[in-house]
């Protein structure tokens, strides 16, 4: 299965992802067989009658960034819900890393719990919890799920809040925090368990464009770093410049994907430039 | 009408007595009755059937059922079937029942009001069931069902008045026993509802206060 990441006919791959990877400086093991971190397989989500998620297959490689656009309604979030099992598919198969599960068979507890250790989930909505201090949420899985001290999951904590640039912001509740500067913690929230993989739900989304600015350049750098990351976005900057691969839902299937200059500036399909004509018009 | 000063003083240790033995029953009954609410709470909302079901059971009929009814249904009616209890105990399992049955309704719904968001959060980074309901949702939960919780409280106090179907020396039966003694029925009942006012008014003076407190944290 090695190697078969361009599913649905994009055609002709003008540059393969290693080569993104590398060009974005990100080591790819050269050499060795390069294993995706993430798998679907024909993975299917249904709500009664509707087919949110229609068989989807998808690998996204090691320090891959991947971003999904499409209109909505396409299945993009049900897609990263499904990832983290917030919402359990009903079909197909999800693997990351060493972890495999099988919408087939109900998950374990501990199944889940790893899987979650090793995903990180950032909301369009941000979900801090309002009631605690922003260190208070960073720390809260470090203590309750690593099993840390107070006090070294605070350290660790206030070094990932300098790492989003708010860690004068530790002692404040969200409440008194910028949406911006919320969904950033919300980032250092999420990256507090060393997760393998980030999911970001539009992250960007519920915020003005300046305020937005600030997350993505957070998320610009995490890319940096050579995190494996899954973004559904409307940022179409984003998906053009700091993603290696895009990928195109609509009606809850894959229509297209591939290297992000590729698909962003010379789409295949007819259902690509539909969208992407409609998203420049605006 | 009015009590005269001497008959006051005659009757205010009783009636102390009494207002004593009906925040007695009032503290145990929350005492016991919230945290009995909270678990009826969580029983209603889980998954489990059986658990769904005797939740279900224990609150419709703690609501259903008047509080007068409850009391004398435990005082007066379990006896026949061997179980005989005092009329404080009986008293405070009544109004217990009667107090964990509302104050369920009172948690499930604050714990409903809870964006859903804040769940998810609490799933994603891994936390189990038991620390989410610990750490993410009771304490929004409880917040916002403070207010309510002791307005409930309040009327659990007035509530305790009907044990004096039961014969528990609380106020109103100290006040219809002086009645009785000296035909000054209408003064020692009016001595009886101001002590009942004395701790009411100002009980709901805080709850409004903790009320306005409560709602200044209301944001995401």
């Amino acid at each position: 299965m090695d190697g078969a990441v361009l599913h649905l006919g994009s055609g002709k791959p003008t540059m393969t992802e290693d080569d993104t990877l590398a060009a974005r400086g990100v080591p790819s093991a050269k050499g060795q067989a390069r294993k995706p971190l993430i798998k679907l397989d024909r993975l299917s989500k249904h709500y009664g009658n509707h087919t949110v998620l229609d068989g989807i297959d998808l690998e996204v490689m090691p320090g891959e960034v991947l971003a999904i656009i499409g209109p909505s309604g396409s299945g993009k979030s049900t897609l990263l819900r499904c990832i983290n099992y917030l919402e359990p598919p009903d079909g197909g198969h999800v693997s990351i890393g060493d972890i495999s599960l099988n919408a087939a068979a109900p998950a374990g507890r501990s199944e889940l719990s790893t899987l979650r250790r090793s995903v990180g989930m950032v909301f369009q909505s941000f979900n801090l919890f309002p009631h605690m201090t922003v260190l208070r949420n960073v720390s809260l899985a470090q203590e309750r799920v690593l099993g840390r001290s107070r006090k070294s999951a605070d350290e660790r904590s206030m070094q990932l809040l300098k790492r989003v640039g708010l860690a004068d912001k530790a002692e404040q509740y969200p409440g008194r925090c910028s949406g911006g500067q919320q969904q950033r913690i919300a980032i250092a929230r999420a990256l507090a368990l060393d997760p393998e993989v980030m999911l970001f739900d539009e992250p960007t989304s519920a915020l003005d464009p300046e305020l937005g600015l600030e997350v993505l350049a957070v998320m610009r750098e995490l890319a940096e770093t050579g995190m494996t990351m899954i973004v559904v976005t409307h940022e179409m900057s984003f998906a053009e410049n700091v993603s290696d691969t895009v990928m195109i839902m609509a009606d809850g299937k894959i229509i297209e994907k591939g290297p992000s200059a590729d698909v962003m500036r010379n789409p295949q399909q007819e259902r690509t430039k539909r969208f992407l004509r409609a998203v420049h018009d605006r | 009408m009015l009590p005269s000063y001497e008959e006051l003083s005659a009757w205010l240790p009783d009636l102390l007595s009494g207002l004593s033995i009906s925040l007695q029953v009032t503290v145990l009954s929350l005492l016991i009755g919230i945290p009995f609410g909270l678990l009826l709470a969580l029983g209603v909302l889980a998954k489990n059937r059986l658990t769904k079901v005797i939740a279900l059971f224990l609150v419709e009929v703690g609501r259903g059922a008047p509080a007068l009814v409850l009391l004398q249904f435990i005082y007066f009616g379990l006896p026949t079937s061997g179980l005989t209890l005092g009329s404080f105990t009986a008293a405070v399992i009544a109004l217990a029942w009667n107090t964990g049955a509302y104050t369920s309704e009172i948690i499930r719904a604050s714990l409903q009001s809870i964006p859903h968001g804040q769940r998810e959060a609490a799933v994603a980074i891994g936390l189990n069931r038991l620390d989410a309901l610990r750490y993410v949702l009771l304490p929004q939960g409880l917040r916002v069902a403070l207010p309510a919780l002791l307005a409930f409280s309040i009327l659990i106090f007035q509530g305790t008045s009907l044990c004096f179907t039961i014969a528990l020396p609380e106020l109103v039966s100290r006040a219809y026993e002086i009645g009785s003694n000296t035909f000054r029925y209408f003064p020692a009942l009016l001595a009886a509802g101001v002590l009942y006012a004395s701790i009411s008014i100002p009980a709901a003076l805080l709850v409004s206060h903790v009320e306005k407190r409560a709602g200044s944290y209301a944001q995401r």
